[in-house]
């Protein structure tokens, strides 16, 4: 049954992907001049459910496909993903304290992710503080995740939570 | 204690997963485009075109509509025409006006021609890249149509970018405003070459020579890497050159990349075969020349002589 949510999971990143590059972004629904990151929101309602070895892959795993997809290196996504999934399967138990909870965990998460991913492909001679924008970039998805995790969590919830009943503990 | 055995792996794991990804990253940084880092982007950008252009076309004019309400501003004197019609009508004038917008735009687009009417090939917008940082578009057009990484790619309003990566079916172009890309461009107005650089939303415009650039000049690519000619934007604000050491300046880019569909791909340039075209043209100018002759035929101009140092994108 576990290996059948973490497929569901899989799955759900791989939509999310899709639905990253092409409908989010410049060009497309970018208001203000920055999209949300939904990936990571799918992958961190989905790491709620799932043990935390297929968590962290699931991160890595989405994390290298926005890699092969974006711009940057390959393996600056990966690194911020991974960390920030760690993270959440750290303090996982405490989203049992209702939606506020959640909603400022994906706020502060996805702000982590933005930056470690700022920081990182800095070392890797990325120049991404040439411009001011890279504040709003960084600011901008996080609070337009509050939104898709509206959607996402109990999407997620009704498709793998449903039948676990887990809660964030491991 | 199950718990934390648990935890105790999945930080092994997590260590072991941020190795691999710094690896990757140093390879992938360290081959330059080449390698094991391309390779996988080609699987996957075979695997994910196919969806994400399904995506795209399905919700294209859901995005469309949401992209026009975005821009509150310029649709206010619409909204003021349209407030007596009823809501059925104005979601169909809107759906009207962007199918309209495009086929006008396509219309312009197939109406471009290359600089020294160099062949193109018209592409379409895939994806705009996986985050904001990106300042990158995936056309779906590849080697396959003659594509290869260095060709300039235009639209109706100037220089978008040069591509950077190409596999058969797709190709990635980096636009002009991303900070690695520079380009050699000429003031159209004083002739004076420099080069500008991206700085994420405008450029930044250096000219060596020139004793002051003015708002409003309009600056066109200089004709090394890319053919001359093509508008690359225009100068912000006035500078001038007081102490001998050239000069800085911003450019607004002619582009509005957000509102970028389709472009085309110019190919077939070698900025080789631009100079013996140009040493050819210059000879037959010197030579004598029998009867009445149209003074624009041998009319020299300077595109194409300029220092290109640096242009290409790091």
């Amino acid at each position: 049954m576990r290996s059948r949510d973490v497929g569901i999971s899989l799955l759900l990143v791989v939509l999310a992907v899709v639905a990253q590059t092409a409908v989010f972004g410049d060009g497309r629904i970018n208001p203000f001049g920055a999209a949300p990151a939904a990936v990571l929101v799918v992958v961190l309602a989905c790491g709620r459910y799932v043990d935390p070895e297929p968590a962290l892959l699931l991160g890595f795993t989405a994390g290298m496909l926005l890699d092969l997809l974006g711009g940057a290196p390959l393996g600056l996504w990966a690194m911020a993903y991974t960390v920030v999934i760690y993270v959440a399967l750290r303090f996982r138990s405490r989203a049992d304290d209702g939606p506020l909870m959640v909603g400022l965990g994906v706020l502060l998460l996805t702000l982590m992710a933005n930056a470690l991913f700022l920081i990182i492909g800095t070392l890797f001679g990325e120049r991404f503080f040439t411009s001011t924008a890279v504040i709003k970039n960084t600011l901008l998805p996080a609070v337009y995740n509050l939104l898709v995790a509206a959607v996402v969590f109990p999407l997620v919830s009704r498709l793998i939570g449903a039948r676990q009943r887990l809660g964030w503990s491991a | 204690m199950q718990s934390f055995q648990r935890f105790d792996r999945s930080t092994s794991l997590m260590i072991a997963l941020l190795v691999v990804a710094f690896l990757l990253a140093t390879f992938d940084v360290r081959s330059a485009g080449d390698g094991i880092g391309t390779t996988m982007r080609d699987g996957a950008q075979t695997l994910f075109s196919p969806l994400q252009n399904a995506a795209s076309a399905v919700t294209r004019p859901v995005v469309g509509f949401i992209d026009a309400i975005s821009d509150i501003a310029s649709l206010r004197e619409e909204n003021e025409a349209l407030r007596a019609e009823n809501e059925a009508l104005q979601a169909q004038v809107q759906q009207f006006d962007i199918v309209q917008a495009e086929v006008e735009f396509l219309r312009e687009l197939n109406e471009l021609t290359a600089p020294d009417d160099l062949p193109t090939v018209p592409a379409r917008i895939g994806s705009p890249g996986a985050s904001t940082f990106d300042l990158i578009r995936w056309i779906d057009k590849g080697s396959d149509d003659g594509i290869s990484i260095g060709d300039a790619v235009i639209n109706t309003q100037g220089l978008v970018g040069r591509v950077d990566q190409v596999f058969a079916e797709t190709a990635r172009v980096r636009l002009i405003v991303d900070p690695f890309v520079k380009v050699s461009v000429r003031d159209k107005i004083t002739n004076q070459t420099g080069i500008v650089t991206g700085a994420n939303t405008d450029l930044i415009l250096r000219m060596f020579e020139a004793d002051v650039v003015r708002e409003g000049d309009v600056i066109v690519t200089a004709g090394s890497r890319f053919p001359a000619g093509i508008v690359v934007g225009t100068v912000e604000q006035t500078a001038a050159d007081d102490a001998g050491f050239g000069l800085d300046s911003t450019v607004i880019p002619a582009v509005n990349f957000s509102r970028v569909d389709y472009v085309k791909v110019i190919v077939g340039y070698s900025p080789l075969d631009a100079e013996l075209a140009e040493q050819q043209a210059e000879q037959e100018a010197d030579e004598p020349v029998e009867g009445p002759t149209d003074p624009t035929e041998t009319t020299l101009s300077t595109e194409g002589e300029e220092d290109a140092a640096g242009e290409g994108s790091g």
